[in-house]
This record gives C-alpha cells, sequence and structure tokens, in this order.
C-alpha cells in the first residue's frame, strides 16, 4: 500500500511536469490551429539556455527562469515572425494551413541539428547543484524534491497563464483570436501580431519546463524528441487547446508510467499510455478535457 | 590510350606467363585488408588501419619475416563501406588480382560473414580481429581465425568476474537484479543471463526491460529498491544510463555492485554527467589503456602520439591480428595459404609486442576462435585526479596498486 501512495506522488509530480512541457504546445496550438512539431526543440533550447545560464553563472537552478524565460519568449516570438508569419501570410486564404506545419517540421530538424553542429552529441547533466538528488524521506518513502518543485512551477505557470489570458486586454486579444481569427481582425486585433505573442508564450512556457527538468535530466541534442511524443499524447488526451488538459493529461500519463511498473514490466506501461492515447481517439477526438470545437 | 594499351599489353602476358609463378615470386607478404574505409563505420576501419600499419612498420623494421629471409609485410587495403556485397566483391579481387596471401577484417559482423566464405572456398586463411557476431566461427570453415572474444562470451565473463570476486573478497552474491534496454541488445543479453544465472545457482529477483526513450526512470529504479538485490546488471543507451545511475544514488539503493555492460556506460560524456555517482560502477570493455601488460602503456603512447587518440578495443585486436600472423609465417617458413593456415591452428601466443590484451595467451580452437580471448571488466574510481576507468578483472591485468571496492556498498 505504501508502495502504491509512494508510486502515485511521483507519478503526479512527474505528470505535472510532463504537463508543463506540454503547455506551450497546447497554447500554440489554440492560437495558431497549429501542431507545432518544433515543440520538442523548443524544449531542448530552453534546456541549454538553463544549462549555460547556471553553469556559466552558477546561480541556484531556479534562478536561471530570470534569463531564461524573456529569452525564450524572444526566441519564440522571433521564429513566429520571421520564419513561420510568411507562411501564415502565403496562406492566407487556405482553411488548414498544412504548409506551417511542415515548416515546424523543418524547425524541428534545424534546430536539432545546429545543435548537435555547436555543442556535439555529449550528455551534459549539472552535476554540482543545490538541488541534485535531494530528497524528502518520509518515514520508508522518498519523493525527489526537485520534481515537487517542479510541480508547484506547473501549478503557479498554469494559473498565471489563466490569469493573463482572462484578465489582460491581451490575453482577450488572444482568446478572441483563437476563437475567431476573421471576427477578431474585424475588431482591429493585428492577428499576426498575436500568433507572435501566442508563439512567445508558448515557447516562454516550454522554457519554464525546461528549467524545471534541468535539476535531474540531462541535456543533450534530441532530449527534446523524448518529450516531443509525450507531449502530443498530453495535449490530445487533455483537449487540445486546453491549458488544465495538458496538466491533467499529464498526470495521467505520469501516474500510468509511475505505478505500471509495479505490475508489469515497464516497456508495458508505454504500450498502454499509446493505448490509451488511440482509446481517447477513437471515443473522444476532443480529448478528456476539451470542449467540441470546431477549429 | 595508345601508350596505355601498349604499356598494358606487355604486362598483362608478362604477368599470366608468372601467372602459376606468382606466390613463389612474390617478394612481400601481402596482407589483405577489408575495413570500412568511408560509410557508417569508417571511424572504425580507420582505427583498425592505423593499428595495423603500426604493428606491420614494427615487425619490417625488426627485420621482416625471418624464416622466410627478412620477408617483410605490406598492407593493401579494399573499402567495404559497410557492405556486405561489397565486401565479398572486395575479397575475390583481393584474392584473384592482388594474389594475397591472408585476408584480414571486416569490422561489421554482417561483412565478415559472408566475405570468410569466400576466404575458405579459395583456401585463403581469414583472420578476423573483431567482429563479434558468434556465428562467424561457426560455420565450419577451416580457415577463419578470430582474435576477438565472441559475443556470447560478454555475459559469461560477467558471471566469472562474479564468481571470481565472490571467492576473493569473501561476500556472498545470492540476488540478481537484470535491468535492460528493451532493443535487440539489452534483450539478447537478459536471455544468456537468466540462463547463467540458473547454471550458476543465483536467484533472479527482478528482470526488467525498459524503454531507452524513458523520460523518468525512478518507477524502474523503485522496483530495483523493492526487489532489495545483491548485484544489478544493466545493459543501458547513454542518456537512460546516466537517467538510471543518478536515480539509484537518489533512492540510495543498497547493492553490492552495479555490473554494467559497455555501450552507454563507456560513453564519454557518461563519467563527467553523473560524477560521484557512478563510483565503484562495474563495465565490462573490449580494453582499457591501464590494462596491467608489458608494453600496453608504450604502445598506447606510441599510438597516441601517431593518431592523436588512445588505443581502442578494435585497434588493440588489429594490432595483435598482425603479430599473431607474424608468429605464424615464421613457423610456417613458407607462403602456402595451406601451410600459413596450418601455423595459425597450431598458434600459441602468451608474449612479444602485440600481447597487450587482458589475456594471456592466444591460442585458436577447433573452430578458429580465439579460446583465451576475454574483455576486461573496469572499476570506476577516483584515485586523486578525478573519476577513471580502473582495469580490475582479468586478476593478472589488474592496475597495480588497486584493490576493487568489493562489496560496492555506499
Amino acid at each position: 500500500m505504501l508502495y502504491v501512495i509512494e508510486d502515485m506522488i511521483n507519478g503526479i509530480l512527474m505528470g505535472s511536469i510532463y504537463g508543463l512541457t506540454a503547455m506551450g504546445l497546447t497554447i500554440i496550438f489554440g492560437v495558431l490551429k497549429v501542431i507545432n512539431f518544433a515543440h520538442g526543440s523548443l524544449l531542448m533550447v530552453g534546456m541549454y539556455a538553463a544549462y549555460w545560464a547556471i553553469t556559466l553563472t552558477g546561480v541556484h537552478p531556479y534562478l536561471a527562469l530570470a534569463i531564461v524565460i524573456p529569452v525564450m519568449f524572444a526566441f519564440g516570438y522571433a521564429l513566429q515572425n520571421i520564419v513561420i508569419k510568411p507562411i501564415f501570410i502565403a496562406e492566407k486564404n487556405v482553411r488548414e494551413p498544412i504548409t506551417v506545419i511542415i515548416v515546424t517540421t523543418g524547425i524541428w530538424y534545424i534546430l536539432d541539428n545546429l545543435t548537435l553542429l555547436v555543442f556535439g552529441p555529449q550528455y551534459r547533466s549539472l552535476t554540482a547543484n543545490p538541488l541534485q538528488g535531494q530528497m524528502f524521506e518520509l518515514g520508508s518513502m522518498f519523493v525527489s524534491a526537485p520534481k515537487f518543485y517542479g510541480f508547484i512551477i506547473a501549478l503557479v505557470t498554469a494559473a498565471a497563464i489563466h490569469l493573463f489570458m482572462q484578465k489582460t486586454i491581451m490575453g482577450r486579444a488572444i482568446r478572441a483570436t483563437s476563437m475567431d481569427r476573421e471576427a477578431a481582425s474585424l475588431m482591429g486585433i493585428n492577428q499576426y501580431r498575436i500568433y507572435n505573442v501566442a508563439f512567445g508564450i508558448g515557447a516562454a512556457t516550454t522554457g519554464i519546463a525546461a528549467v524545471a527538468l534541468i535539476p535531474f535530466n540531462n541535456v543533450f541534442p534530441t532530449v527534446g524528441v523524448l518529450f516531443d511524443i509525450k507531449g502530443f499524447i498530453i495535449v490530445v488526451l487533455g483537449g487540445l487547446g486546453s491549458i488544465s488538459g495538458a496538466l491533467l493529461g499529464g498526470i495521467i500519463v505520469g501516474l500510468i508510467e509511475s505505478v505500471g511498473p509495479q505490475f508489469m514490466t515497464a516497456t508495458w506501461t508505454e504500450a498502454i499510455v499509446y493505448g490509451l492515447f488511440l482509446i481517447v481517439l477513437f471515443v473522444k477526438p476532443s480529448g478528456l478535457f476539451g470542449q467540441k470545437h470546431d477549429w | 590510350m595508345n601508350v596505355l594499351s601498349r604499356l598494358t599489353l606487355p604486362a598483362v602476358a608478362l604477368s599470366l606467363a608468372l601467372g602459376s609463378f606468382g606466390l613463389a615470386q612474390a617478394n612481400t607478404v601481402k596482407i589483405g585488408n577489408i575495413e570500412p574505409m568511408s560509410g557508417p563505420s569508417a571511424t572504425l576501419g580507420q582505427q583498425g588501419k592505423a593499428a595495423r600499419e603500426m604493428a606491420v612498420e614494427e615487425i619490417n623494421a625488426a627485420g621482416g619475416i625471418k624464416s622466410l629471409g627478412g620477408m617483410k609485410l605490406e598492407l593493401i587495403y579494399a573499402d567495404s563501406e559497410s557492405k556486405p556485397e561489397k565486401g565479398v566483391a572486395e575479397a575475390e579481387r583481393l584474392i584473384n588480382t592482388e594474389k594475397v596471401h591472408v585476408l584480414t577484417g571486416c569490422w561489421n559482423s554482417a561483412v565478415t560473414y559472408p566475405t570468410t566464405a569466400v576466404a575458405e572456398r579459395y583456401g585463403i586463411p581469414f583472420i578476423v580481429p573483431v567482429s563479434v557476431a558468434d556465428k562467424i566461427t561457426e560455420q565450419g570453415f577451416k580457415n577463419v581465425f578470430r582474435i576477438a572474444a565472441k559475443d556470447s562470451w560478454w555475459t559469461r565473463d560477467q558471471f566469472s568476474f562474479l564468481k571470481d570476486m565472490q571467492d576473493e573478497f569473501g561476500t556472498k552474491v545470492e540476488k540478481l537484479a537484470f535491468v535492460y534496454e528493451n532493443g535487440d541488445w539489452g534483450k539478447g543479453f537478459a536471455t544468456q543471463w537468466k540462463k547463467l544465472a540458473e547454471e550458476n545457482g543465483y536467484t533472479v529477483v527482478l528482470d526488467e526491460p525498459y524503454p531507452s526513450t524513458a523520460t523518468d526512470l525512478s518507477p524502474v529504479v523503485q522496483k530495483i529498491r523493492r526487489a532489495n538485490p545483491d548485484v544489478l546488471m544493466l545493459v543501458s543507451n547513454a542518456a537512460d544510463a546516466i537517467l538510471l545511475t543518478n536515480t539509484i544514488a537518489e533512492y540510495k539503493v543498497k547493492l553490492k555492485a552495479i555490473v554494467a555492460s559497455g555501450g552507454g556506460h563507456a560513453d564519454p560524456s557518461f563519467m563527467k554527467a553523473v560524477g560521484k555517482n557512478a563510483e565503484n560502477l562495474f563495465d565490462i570493455v573490449e580494453w582499457e589503456t591501464d590494462v596491467n601488460k608489458p608494453g600496453a602503456k608504450e604502445a598506447n603512447d606510441k599510438f597516441k602520439a601517431k593518431n592523436g587518440y588512445n588505443l581502442t578495443g578494435e585497434a588493440v585486436d588489429a594490432y595483435l591480428a598482425m603479430y599473431v600472423l607474424k608468429d605464424a609465417l615464421e613457423r610456417a617458413g613458407s607462403l602456402e595459404p595451406a601451410k600459413i593456415r596450418e601455423a595459425l591452428a597450431a598458434t600459441n601466443l602468451t608474449d612479444g609486442p602485440g600481447m597487450i590484451v587482458g589475456y594471456d595467451a592466444v591460442k585458436f580452437d577447433a573452430s578458429g576462435q580465439n579460446e583465451n580471448a576475454s574483455p576486461v571488466i573496469v572499476q570506476v574510481a577516483d584515485l586523486g585526479q578525478g573519476l577513471e576507468r580502473v582495469t580490475i578483472w582479468p586478476k593478472n591485468a589488474r592496475r597495480a596498486g588497486y584493490t576493487p571496492v568489493f562489496p560496492a556498498n555506499k
């Protein structure tokens, strides 16, 4: 029994971090209506930014947020403005801008391979950091401290994004664009600027996830791919475009991954996650927590 | 064109006339080497080439093959590009056109396997320095001689190592846990482990394949912790090896030893990424630069000065292969392939510059496999200059002055 509780705690903590990694994906999709295949690469860029910010300045890992959030926002904003926007404009009259998806795939390959060129294939991890290996020991139960902090960060981030979307003018403009981009444009909202900002926020959120991961995970050029697939599953589970859905979807995946192996081999739990993904697609394509919506 | 044909015609005629005397007329021992010089395994081919050249230079400088009147060795290379069909074609060419006396190669097991069949058909001895697939020496061929240990011997040696350590340090190991990546490689190891565990009377308390792409391995580590094994045996790629090692340390899992299987644990960035958490880990490798054998350090220094990197397992086996051949040629006293083959089969090489491997003698069994071949086992330790890999097994290859930490309980 104690084992199950211990595993459930780990599952919820790790799952909320998965949810955090997927949050940026869901924000970008919600507004641009485009699956960003470069999402894992954004996470990778965020992890490298965090890694270098921490190792070069020697600050506490979470202080790196002060650098990583603006850097990732600017990076996302610029990426959308320079690379993706022209495609959007060219495909203005197309209902589903498929080409943009292909462009994000291109960005993924370019970013991963550029990183490989610049930083080499080495695996890096923060070996000497105040969070490394820190555990809360509750009797015979172990709870990883950096995962617990990651869980808090995920909740705070989700709440902050929610407030921003509800309370600020920019937030309202973003929501208006995501509901109906034509109507929003008629109301005087510059939809391309909204896209830029949404992409920036998505990238910054991914940067926050990167900082949450870096104290206990290693960094290498293709690290994003591992979280990429998980991110897609989480977003579909929780409902495309839903912030709380991403968090809950993440926790579901985390629980399966963490509790499952006690009853079967770890290989099987992966199969269960994918199986659940398929079932959700068949039964409730809008996701567990998403509303039926004509994108 | 005219000039060319005028030159080539007599040359062809001459070579035809000399054809049957070709062997007798040779004034060097021609060694055909089929290696991946381009393509995905090119770096390994280059390592093999550099090592062969170093050995042949040494042998020639020391007076060549004395029983053949100081005849020199000559290396002829062919590029396999890691493609089996290319290897086969090059073997035909080397034998028929270049008239080589011996063949060596091909690093990629998939190339070596069909290529040895060509050599067998022509009766040309084929020395395989490294191609580890078991089946290469299990074809019933008479002309194939492999220096490196077979694939299946790695797991065998992990178990011999465990037994030797228990005897040496008087600590009993009963419960084993097997945790491995769920690909071909991990599963192959695990199948052999299970058989060996049963034969040696160990209890397997955990048998856990996991996906190498896992982003959180604490569920697996929890399973290890709860199964409470004495020894944990691992097969991991790089990212998961790092994650596992750190997570095991975080959860303070008490183990008498962790025995890894190379791969991710031998990755150059592994030790850097896990730091202290790697301490006392055991890992199995083909060869390590600190192996305690006369000449090993000098050979490595010389190689490094020439090529800019340390000798690798591949390079050492290629280097040794040249000395095995030299030894056989001395005893054969002839360039007749059949005579060379006889001499190779009777090899019992125990000393000389080539013997910088972890074991003590090169001797081929009836199938042509070097029956003594074995990888070495290292322990990660900090001897004052940061973490390094220290050779500890076999015992007579152990670094002087080092006592392994066993049980390695932290």
